[in-house]
């Protein structure tokens, strides 16, 4: 019996010490794992679809001209030598022209150099693929002309002097730029097909070379020894597709040295020995309630009693504005990380108006009244909103559903969480049919791509949503976003989107439920780390890290 | 009707199973609705969204759309998927070895361990060893797979930092070619032992995992049989000819022991194809089931509809070949009797 003793204690003595170990000592040395929520769907620039698995490693493994720095929004050179300027003469003084000195020395993974030709090559070719799932419009919409004007030297007329081409279109994903001769080499470009050799290859010049994408398991990275740049410290794999308590659990282990997560994972997160949790800074994609004010007749599930036109009253977005709980939402779900966000523009992003009138305070008696005044108060409705199943939108739908149904028992929140798949080709019809979704926004740099895509009457949700119907002053909306996109003055821009936020308060066509907060969280052995939300997912720069 | 006639025709209505199977499956999956939403993204215009369904044969009629699928099918090509990122074709057989091979892992452990423990437990019946095992086995059989699982992955992965999670080590994975599509074999094949170490060591977590609910019921199986074997006349006879306890015990009634528990054997690898999707969810191990859970999940029609067709298509084979067997053993089954 005492020698089972012995051998019991001695196991347990065993395992504490090597539990010790584990925290001491530095795994997978020379590698930084990260592990990863999902699966790329392509390595492709002009494919991959915005805040997309694939952009992570794009931002790897390829350069753009200019690269947004590690602290914000300040842009640094990539490709191209200098970021322009009017004062450094690489913008023309009427904003129509920019020049990008291209740098010389630089070479792509397969030996080329990189010229001013693969510059253009690469811009050209995601126009003329024009890809459904790609980002196109991001040079197209705003570019005329591309022309390599010598080796080195590359030059871009615009459609129409623009603020955001520079932290909006060059630094985008899209814009990354491409071996002319890989390309060529394999299957060249077709309008409207994708290059599938692109797709699961990269041939690009960044930090990292691809070795390996094995599906569902990992995508290999090497130090590219030829970089122009400061080196890489560190190879990379990124784990593909382990259960978020798993990731969480690898870490602790120090299996894994960065991982993905969300606010409800942070209480297993914070304290664990050796791990650092980051919650500096906010994500610049805001979760958003859509009001659909361009619903066809018959459309609307069965359950739904509003009219059609429900949404057109100004009275009835700004009673959803009042009723929703916004600390439920931000205490529950969030955990706390994130902040009550009363614009369509970000805390962090320019021409953000902290004074502006806002939101993000329940206010019963306010919504009560605008209810009362609507002629809805009385006889109550019943209204289904769809969102994905299991995540945050799902949570933020549920808090709608409270804070709506505990203001008046008339009124009924159906709350449809579906699959992702299904929710994507309702939320991609148009016109919808269904009166409300819950997701988030995309994030941008530039407060431009916000207001264009989700307040401008002609815009993308403006369009299908039907903005014209139920904005009571479309066309100064219309002209207060599409002078401020062209207004090279930064004290009248902002001023612009100053006034765009007073009149968007009173005439809501969102319910921003809160401006998420950054989670994230990595072994206390890695050195370096930066964070930044205007890079894609996970918003790190492997280059940048060591351990 | 000779054996060889019957053998014909049931090859000739083969085809015919295949295809209305086929079209069952086909028209199955579209009931879910159109598989176009795995290939759309939220910031597509609806013209985007209509050259994608161009561009997958979706904006035409379901007959229309079958014919597609159908035509593709016969050329090898089964889709794309949405989850995997790449053509179904290319995937699919990669996903398959992995799965067969942990299964197969699992079969091993099940089986040696169960065969070994049930004849334990069996020849000492009732003193503290067989109590012992029947706590074992009994654990074994009551425990969820998903609990189980777990526990093994804080214990021997984030605790003691003993087995690793995933398939393989990319670096010896990638080191070595992959005929079979076996990590253990072909490193076997190329001679790489460090790759071979490495395919065990990554095997034996999710195995022990998967193989333990197995162990138990055979175990439990090779028990019972034993103990009825033991009181057998034979054995009495064999012991009172002289023959030593051990041998009675290993060449006779252990043998005849086991014709039972080779017939539970073979029912439980149905069990342990079935457990592969928990295991697999749960240690990252890139097979059929975690692939096919996340194809469920989110609505990735051609991974689906290829995993069922090729489900079926087995099933087809399977029960020809029991047919066959059957004609052999009766002739009444060829004469239609």
């Amino acid at each position: 019996m005492r020698n089972i003793l012995v051998v019991a204690y001695s196991i347990l003595l065993g395992l504490f010490l090597t539990v010790g170990v584990n925290a001491q000592t530095i795994k997978n040395p020379g590698v930084l794992v990260h592990a990863a929520d999902d699966e790329a769907t392509t390595l492709d620039p002009a494919q991959v679809e915005a805040g997309e698995g694939g952009e992570t490693v794009i931002l790897q493994v390829y350069d753009r001209l200019l690269e947004f720095g590690p602290s914000g929004p300040e842009l640094i050179p990539g490709l191209a030598t200098t970021v322009p300027s009017v004062e450094n003469g690489m913008i023309s003084d009427d904003g129509m022209t920019y020049t990008f000195e291209i740098r010389k020395g630089a070479v792509f993974h397969d030996g080329t150099d990189v010229t001013a030709e693969d510059v253009k090559f690469s811009w050209d070719r995601i126009v003329e693929m024009d890809l459904p799932e790609g980002q196109a419009g991001v040079i197209s919409d705003i570019v005329a002309e591309t022309q390599a004007v010598d080796d080195y030297t590359f030059q871009v007329t615009l459609l129409e002097p623009s603020a955001s081409f520079l932290n909006s279109t060059v630094v985008s994903m899209a814009a990354s730029i491409v071996s002319k001769d890989a390309v060529m080499a394999n299957g060249g470009v077709v309008e409207g097909e994708p290059n599938e050799y692109m797709a699961q290859n990269a041939v690009g010049s960044g930090p990292y070379k691809l070795k390996a994408w094995n599906r569902g398991e990992n995508i290999l990275l090497d130090i590219n020894e030829n970089y122009w740049g400061n080196k890489a410290k560190l190879a990379a794999r990124i784990e593909i597709g382990a259960e978020p308590d798993v990731r969480v659990l690898g870490l602790r282990a120090g299996n894994y040295d960065t991982i993905e997560t969300d606010p409800s994972f942070v209480a297993d997160i914070e304290g664990a020995d050796g791990v650092t949790l980051h919650t500096g800074g906010l994500l610049l994609e805001p979760i958003h309630v859509g009001f659909n004010l361009n619903i066809p007749e018959g459309a609307l599930p069965k359950e739904d009693t509003i009219p059609t036109d429900f949404f057109h009253d100004p009275r009835i977005r700004q009673a959803f504005n009042y009723a929703f709980d916004y600390e439920a939402f931000l205490y529950g779900p969030l955990a706390g990380f994130g902040e009550f966000n009363p614009h369509y523009l970000p805390i962090g992003i320019f021409g953000h108006d902290p004074d502006a009138p806002r939101y993000g305070a329940q206010d019963k008696a306010k919504a009560e009244e605008l209810f009362r005044a609507a002629g809805y108060w009385d006889n109550g409705f019943s209204v289904s909103v769809i969102t994905e199943e299991a995540n945050l939108f799902a949570d933020a739908a549920l808090v709608l559903k409270d804070s709506i149904e505990d203001l008046n028992p008339n009124f009924r929140i159906n709350v449809l969480a579906v699959a992702e798949a299904v929710f994507d080709e309702a939320h991609a019809q148009n016109p919808v049919e269904y009166a409300m979704w819950v997701k988030n926004a995309d994030p941008f740099a530039d407060p431009h791509p916000y207001m264009s895509a989700y307040q401008h009457p002609d815009g993308e949700w403006g369009e299908v949503h039907g903005f014209a119907n139920g904005y009571r002053n479309p066309e100064k909306i219309a002209e207060l976003i599409d002078g401020a996109s062209t207004e090279l003055d930064v004290k009248k821009r902002a001023a612009m989107y100053s006034e765009l936020q007073k009149m968007l308060f009173d005439d809501p066509m969102w319910l921003i439920t809160a401006q998420e907060g950054v989670t994230m969280a990595y072994r206390e052995w890695v050195t370096g780390f930066v964070h930044n939300p205007l890079w894609p997912r996970p918003s790190l720069r492997f280059s940048y890290l060591g351990k | 009707m000779q054996i060889r006639d019957y053998i014909i025709r049931r090859l000739m209505i083969l085809p015919i199973l295949i295809i209305g199977t086929s079209i069952i499956v086909f028209a199955l999956t579209r009931i879910g609705g159109s598989p176009i939403g795995i290939y759309l993204s939220h910031e597509m215009s609806p013209a985007e969204v209509q050259e994608m369904k161009e561009r997958f044969h979706l904006d035409k009629p379901v007959p229309v759309q079958y014919f597609y699928w159908i035509k593709g099918v016969s050329q090898g090509d089964l889709g794309w998927s949405g989850v995997a990122s790449a053509p179904v074709v290319d995937v699919f057989p990669k996903k398959f070895a992995a799965t067969m091979e942990l299964a197969i892992a699992a079969g091993i452990v099940a089986v040696s361990l169960g065969i070994a423990m049930g004849t334990f437990a069996g020849a000492r019946r009732n003193k503290i060893s067989d109590h012992i095992i029947r706590v074992v086995s009994v654990s074994g059989a009551s425990m969820p797979l998903f609990w189980f699982a777990i526990l093994l992955l804080i214990i021997f992965w984030v605790w003691l930092g003993w087995f690793p999670i995933g398939r393989s080590d990319p670096n010896l994975f990638e080191a070595i070619p992959h005929p079979t599509g076996f990590y253990t074999i072909d490193a076997l094949l190329a001679g790489n032992f460090s790759a071979f170490r490495d395919a065990i060591w990554h095997l034996i977590m999710p195995a022990v995992a998967l193989g333990y609910g197995a162990t138990a019921i055979i175990a439990r199986m090779m028990r019972s049989s034993l103990i009825e074997e033991l009181q057998e006349d034979y054995v009495d006879a064999a012991k009172a000819k002289g023959l030593a306890e051990r041998v009675v015990l290993k060449k006779h009634a252990r043998r005849n022991a086991l014709v039972p528990t080779v017939t539970v054997i073979g029912l439980t690898f149905g069990f342990l194809l079935q457990g592969t999707v928990v295991a697999e969810i749960i240690f990252r191990w890139p097979g059929l089931g975690r692939w096919m859970a996340s194809a469920v999940l989110r609505g990735d029609q051609a991974t689906i509809m290829t995993y069922v067709m090729f489900t079926s298509i087995l099933f087809l084979f399977v029960n020809l070949v029991v047919d066959i067997i059957y004609a052999y053993l009766d002739r009444r089954v060829v004469l239609g009797d």
